[in-house]
């Protein structure tokens, strides 16, 4: 019995000593490249270079809706645990770098430029390449590149050959100017007798164009070479707005556009696909789309069509060499600051991005669509000699597709992009904004001006952060501690001087050891952290860098410049509290009333009640966003509206989760669904209620229906009164549902922006500490707003047997 | 506007003519009933007025003016509904709410009463025309919908008839006291049973949906309830054998993709956590087997034929290989992909669950680290929580020390301060402890007892008679073993509960592992499917409803079995709120 015991623990030992002399392999590890069905080519990359590197073992991890997720990379730098590289949207580094997020990669690059594999500038589109640089150096690898051409539908084109020509345009070709293209678009537009649009020709910010690649296509940019002047509003981007405002109107006006554009649906409803569309700009990720759901789609690209000048060469256009152009995003590979396998991770940078890694993938990848029986369309490279081999190797046999693909490439070399700067998220979202102020206002220079103050302000702010103070975090941690011993010395003091038994000294010590946790927990996780939390209130802090005094300025941004932000937030809560609680607390009462009676197979009943309850609130809101799907054909709530209302009012489905109008119903409806949390409470308070009340009125003749308005809901009003209490409270806070309903993407036009979410966003997306902890203590007065008013409605009718 | 008022009126007065038609006939089946009471000119009367007045309104809303659906063969059952933006609802409603209580004021009698009503009705007034000022001031107007049901002639007879016989029905019960008993259960049940539906539905809805192939989440023909399968036969491939094969221990199956002499190497097909991967190995420790191939159907020369897809090219095309009809079995063609239809069956695709799981980054050993995760939380939070709570709840209750009340106070004033507030600074705190990406801030703070389980304690804990307390106190007794032995056991429904509070909100929370996990070896269920969702919804659905179902089972399985605690424990403890 000893001996097998013996052995078997010298052979674990063995095992031990065994796996330490084994090579460690050092992980690497990356973000934002999940391994699934869609990355076979992707894994076959890491495979081949593990083996070629044995000492290393990559983790490669998704963590984010395809891209990275802003919020989960920002916490985990600031953490100190960052990975140790990330795939990340090219466009976004500058603002990264500039906060000193990323490392520059500049001295690897220049290190090992000998070699053959590395990567050098000169392999890439030079656009390519300066857009993952900051400040002159080199942030990111680029990998891929996508870029924006004009798709027609070939189809439409031809059965409309008789009215084009009648217009004078030929329908054997695309159009290639601003207004040939609205000529174009006003004679494929096409009009229900109601007035609604049937076929749209052209929708200037359908596809992915934006506001962007015509302010490119007149020479015109959003900032002065210098990053330090926002040019929103330059003569250039007036004359872009007003040609995508043109485009609109033509179709029947901004607003029924955007109305057409919200029954939109992917995949083989694909708007282009099925006709809706006649033409689009649109980047080449569209292409896999259509090989899959749109095989018999006749349809042609084009360059995107130029100002009239510009295709004359006419005026200021006299000089430019090229005639068609583009505008190009894609992503890149960089090193966040704190990795800790920066060489590592530099190693497989490398290997990633060299021709022979991006061949493999596609090879891999090929093979992957293959064994699952579809067609593989590959995703461009931002290196020019991968291109090549892309179109030799791996066009698939299906000439619509290889010559978008082939356009697609050839226009890479005149490839625009938007401009290096840190606060390129703000002027990507302001020019959203801009664009569709002034669409549907037809106030071109007002919108235009409004967003380049909003931008400019950001600017400006940035600019002068070195004036400002610093604050030595020592101090006010040195004040917290202070306060304590102060406190706790008070405490001592005024116990001593307490005249106390023998006993009940001894009691006493005994009483504050138990009450010990609290207490501590109340100074370290309570007092503490809100005396902080106030104190940054006060600052400008985003734990990179020092923390500097602003003053009253974050209360003054949240009722002053984001007023109106701050008034959604608020109205978005008052529409969960006024309509969703009571919604949520009539369904609760009514299904408690249901499952207070005594009949046979309660338990059953129970149970399927209070599973919404059980269930985890992510697997809820996931199940929930396939219930809540726009597409009558797979969203079950929508499947429902198509046989009802549809059938009765000729109503179309709305989006639940796309629509600004319908997505706070979404969560209302959410809340409902799940109003068996508080049945325990109901029931409880049901059981609660005397029975001589119910009997006595019985003798007395009262209905049933009497009995629940005058015994019932009486007696329960406290229950209800709790209940309505802490939903209001727990609406302030709503977090998870909205967020997981939408994926952490923001909300359609702000409508599920919730107080917890806009500060969650400027917590851990932005790092704007200070202005997050303004935004707390703007919660914490909505609660307690709320909650007072409520304690004052509740002498009304609130009903309290001690008052008898 | 005036011809959809008119609309608006006709609809109500065709549904309040078919109301009273109905209750017409009710009342004159109830006449000749054997049970019915003597007072027959009355009722003959109330018949007379009720269809006279059904007849009318009946007759005007058949004049109604057309609802824009286009009219076929039977009734055309019209119906309304008025689209208000939300200020315009607000004002109806408070509206209604004002007439509602101005009425009860005239009814009531007691005069106190009726000031009270008056009032009430003069605050519901001013917020009714504040609230249609706004709607005024908005640019949204109201909508009337006009919309119709198409019926045909026997469909609506049989409607009215179920109706009319159900309602006789009722008032017959209602006259024997027997057959009400019976009535009640039966009218209850249904209820239950149509709640069950629709709260069970979305769950029914995602079990479904994660059987499904992906070619069904959304299909033309509207929802899928039923999921089928690909069908696939056996078949040995000449052209590239699948091989059995051992990797690691574990057994494999691939191609080969290159030979040499005896050596060969090996790309791995399944499973799918390691597709991809290529070994070298021996031909003769490699055994040959079957490959499952699709079913499909397709067009041979005109004429319809089932086949087999014995090769699929890198383009999509596929080679086909002809099964059925006989006569032309064995035939082969290439086919484009849009050529061929899969054949399928109804069936379950098991695959989604396993595949969602081969999926998870490797780390995550299928799942089962994100499942040791939760359970390590929960674990130290519900122990934290009991524990901490329930010592400080004590002290609270029972014993007396300087500073109580105040302390008390304080402890109550913090159960309104939003999380939000100590959000941030909790952040930096366990920044600087190094616990980023830990689980300790998902369980630590657990164990410095939350204000509101130690109100709801300390209530318990009060209830207790305090002669048990003296009796252990002279025994010899300290204040622990008082607290552990004597006072504790007594409050254990209260501690179930909770635990069980604990337990879900351990289970359930996401934000703070949203802020503070990064690496999936230490992460929680809720927050990878969260991360499942963003990377699986667009492309495979099947697998995130896999995923999401399996989060779900073990708190479900655990909830059916202790449902007897979750429920009745705390229905027994009597939690009234008062």
């Amino acid at each position: 019995m000893r001996l097998p015991a013996k052995i078997t623990t010298l052979l674990s030992l063995l095992a031990i000593a065994a796996s330490c002399l084994a090579v460690e392999r050092k992980p690497i590890v990356i973000w934002g490249q999940a391994l699934g069905p869609d990355s076979k080519g992707f894994e076959a990359v890491i495979r081949e270079f593990e083996k070629r590197h044995p000492e290393y073992e990559i983790h490669a991890l998704g963590l984010g809706a395809g891209n990275m997720n802003p919020q989960k990379l920002m916490t985990s730098i600031v953490g100190k645990v960052a990975p140790d590289a990330v795939y990340q949207d090219r466009f976004t580094i500058s603002d990264w770098a500039s906060r000193g997020a990323f490392q520059s990669l500049q001295d690897l690059v220049d290190r090992d430029k000998n070699q053959p594999n590395s990567p050098k500038p000169e392999q890439y589109y030079p656009s390519v390449w300066a857009e993952a640089t900051w400040q002159g150096q080199v942030f990111g690898i680029p990998s891929g590149a996508d870029d924006r051409v004009l798709y027609y539908n070939k189809a439409i084109f031809k059965a409309k050959a008789a009215e084009l020509r009648a217009a004078g345009l030929d329908p054997d070709r695309p159009p290639k100017t601003w207004s040939e293209i609205l000529a174009y678009s006003k004679v494929l537009t096409e009009k229900s007798p109601g007035g609604t649009i049937k076929i749209a020709g052209f929708l200037p910010n359908y596809g992915n164009s934006w506001l962007y690649l015509y302010t490119f296509q007149m020479d015109g940019n959003f900032l002065t070479k210098d990053g330090r002047t926002c040019t929103l509003d330059s003569p250039e981007s007036e004359v872009a707005l007003k040609f995508m405002k043109d485009g609109y109107d033509l179709v029947g006006g901004y607003g029924q556009s955007k109305n057409f554009e919200s029954g939109f649906q992917g995949n083989e409803n694909d708007p282009f696909i099925v006709g809706k569309v006649a033409m689009k700009i649109d980047g080449d990720w569209i292409i896999n789309t259509i090989s899959r759901y749109g095989t018999a789609l006749d349809f042609g690209v084009a360059p995107a069509p130029v100002p009239d000048d510009r295709y004359a060469k006419k005026g200021k256009f006299a000089t430019d060499k090229d005639t068609f152009i583009t505008w190009l995003g894609g992503y890149c590979y960089g090193i966040p600051t704190g990795a800790r396998n920066r060489e590592g991770a530099w190693e497989f940078i490398k290997f990633a991005t060299s021709t022979e890694g991006r061949v493999l993938e596609h090879t891999a990848q090929r093979e992957s669509e293959r064994r699952r029986g579809r067609l593989y369309v590959p995703r461009l490279s931002g290196q020019i000699e991968t291109n090549q081999i892309i179109l030799k190797d791996f066009v698939p046999a299906d000439d619509r597709i290889a010559a978008a693909l082939r356009m697609h490439v050839q226009m890479l070399p005149n490839g625009y992009i938007r401009p290096a700067t840190f606060a390129g998220q703000r002027l990507w979202d302001e020019h959203v904004r801009a664009t569709e102020a002034g669409c549907t206002t037809g106030d071109i220079k007002g919108s235009l001006l409004d967003s380049q103050n909003v931008v400019q302000r950001e600017l400006d702010a940035y600019y002068r952060t070195e004036t400002l103070p610093v604050v030595d975090l020592r101090i006010p941690a040195i004040g917290v501690g202070i306060i304590a011993i102060c406190g706790a010395l008070a405490i001592w003091f005024g116990f001593r001087r307490l005249r106390l038994g023998k006993l009940a000294k001894a009691d006493s010590k005994w009483a504050y050891l138990f009450v010990s946790p609290w207490v501590i927990g109340f100074l370290v996780l309570t007092l503490g952290p809100m005396l902080a939390s106030l104190f940054f209130s006060f600052t400008q802090y985003n734990v990179l860098s020092p923390a500097r005094w602003v003053g009253m300025e974050n209360y003054s941004a949240l009722v002053g410049e984001d007023r109106q932000m701050s008034v959604k937030v608020m109205m978005n809560v008052l529409y969960l509290a006024g309509v969703g609680v009571p919604l949520s607390i009539l369904s609760g009462l009514a299904i408690a009333l249901l499952l207070n009676n005594a009949v046979k197979g309660m338990r059953i009943y129970r149970t399927l009640y209070y599973m919404p309850a059980i269930v985890p609130v992510v697997a809820a809101a996931v199940l929930w966003t396939w219930v809540l799907a726009a597409d009558p054909n797979k969203g079950l709530l929508n499947a429902g509206w198509k046989a009802t209302f549809g059938q009765w009012f000729n109503l179309a489905p709305p989006g639940w989760l796309t629509m600004p109008e319908y997505t706070k119903q979404s969560l209302v409806l959410m809340g409902v669904w799940g109003a068996g949390s508080g049945m325990l409470l109901w029931l409880a308070g049901l059981k609660g209620i005397p029975v001589q009340l119910y009997e006595a009125s019985s003798l007395d003749g009262a209905s049933p229906t009497r009995q629940l308005w005058s015994i019932t809901l009486p007696q329960l009003s406290p229950v209800i009164f709790f209940n309505v209490v802490v939903g209001v409270i727990a609406a302030v806070q709503e977090f998870d549902r909205p967020y997981v309903l939408l994926g952490g993407q923001p909300s359609p036009g702000d409508s599920l922006l919730m107080p917890v979410i806009h500060l969650f966003n400027n917590a851990f997306t932005y790092f704007k500490m200070g202005y997050a902890s303004a935004l707390a203590w703007f919660i914490f007065l909505l609660i307690l707003g709320l909650t007072l008013i409520q304690f004052r409605l509740s002498s009304k009718w609130v009903h309290y047997e001690a008052d008898k | 506007m005036s011809e959809n008022l008119l609309y608006a009126l006709g609809t109500l007065g065709v549904w309040l003519g078919a109301a009273l038609a109905v209750s017409c006939l009710v009342t004159l089946i109830g006449m000749f009933l054997p049970s019915a009471s003597s007072d027959r000119n009355g009722k003959l009367i109330r018949v007379a007025v009720l269809g006279l007045l059904a007849a009318v309104l009946l007759t005007l809303g058949g004049r109604l003016p057309a609802a824009g659906v286009t009219a076929g063969a039977g009734v055309h059952v019209p119906l309304v509904w008025v689209v208000l933006p939300f200020w315009g609802w607000t004002g109806v409603v408070a509206v209604a709410f004002a007439l509602i209580r101005t009425i009860q004021a005239m009814m009531s009698l007691p005069e106190p009463g009726r000031n009270g009503l008056i009032k009430a009705a003069t605050i519901w007034a001013a917020v009714g025309a504040v609230a249609i000022f706004l709607y005024t001031k908005g640019d949204e107007p109201a909508k009337v919908l006009r919309g119709g049901l198409q019926m045909s002639l026997t469909a609506l007879v049989a409607i009215a008839l179920l109706i009319v016989a159900g309602s006789a029905a009722m008032t017959l019960a209602g006259q024997q006291a027997k057959v009400r008993g019976w009535t009640k259960t039966v009218f209850i049940h249904s209820m239950l049973i149509a709640g069950s539906v629709v709260f069970g539905l979305p769950f029914a809805w995602l079990l479904i949906t994660s059987f499904k192939e992906d070619r069904d989440m959304s299909s033309p023909n509207g929802l899928v309830w039923i999921p089928k399968v690909q069908q696939t036969v056996k078949y040995m491939d000449a052209r590239d054998p699948r091989m059995q094969g051992t990797y690691d221990g574990r057994t494999v199956f691939g191609s080969i993709i290159r030979t040499q002499g005896d050596d060969v190497q090996v790309e791995i097909v399944d499973p799918g956590s390691l597709r991809g991967l290529t070994f070298d190995t021996q031909k003769a420790k490699l055994k040959e087997v079957p490959k499952d191939i699709p079913l499909v159907t397709a067009s041979f020369d005109g004429q319809p034929i089932q086949g087999k897809v014995t090769e699929e090219f890198v383009d999509g095309r596929k080679r086909v290989e002809v099964t059925m009809p006989a006569s032309i079995a064995g035939k082969e063609r290439i086919y484009k992909p849009n050529e061929v239809e899969p054949v399928r069956e109804v069936g379950l695709k098991w695959q989604n669950y396993t595949e969602a799981l081969d999926n998870l980054p490797p780390q995550a050993m299928g799942g089962l680290v994100y499942l040791k995760n939760t359970l390590i939380i929960v674990l130290f939070s519900v122990i934290g929580t009991v524990l901490s709570s329930s010592v400080v709840a004590y002290a609270f209750a029972r014993m007396r020390f300087p500073g109580r009340d105040t302390l008390f106070v304080v402890l109550l004033a913090t159960m309104m301060l939003p999380g939000a507030v100590t959000l941030l600074p909790k952040f930096l705190i366990f920044r600087q402890l190094g616990w980023i990406d830990t689980l300790y801030p998902l369980w630590v703070p657990a164990f410095f007892a939350s204000a509101f389980n130690v109100f709801l304690l300390r209530q318990f804990f009060r209830g207790i008679p305090a002669e048990l307390e003296d009796a252990a106190r002279i025994d010899g007794c300290s204040p622990p073993r008082t607290f552990w032995s004597v006072m504790l056991p007594l409050v254990k429904p209260a501690l179930a509960v909770i635990a069980i509070w604990a337990f879900t909100n351990a289970w359930n929370n996401f934000m703070d592992p949203l802020v503070y996990i990064s690496s999936p070896e230490r992460m929680p269920l809720s927050y990878a499917l969260q991360l499942f969702q963003g990377e699986r919804q667009q492309n495979e659905p099947g697998m995130l409803m896999a995923f999401a179902t399996l989060t779900m089972m073990p708190v479900l399985l655990l909830f059916f079995f202790a449902q007897r605690y979750f429920v009745e424990g705390v229905t027994l403890s009597g939690l009234g709120g008062r």
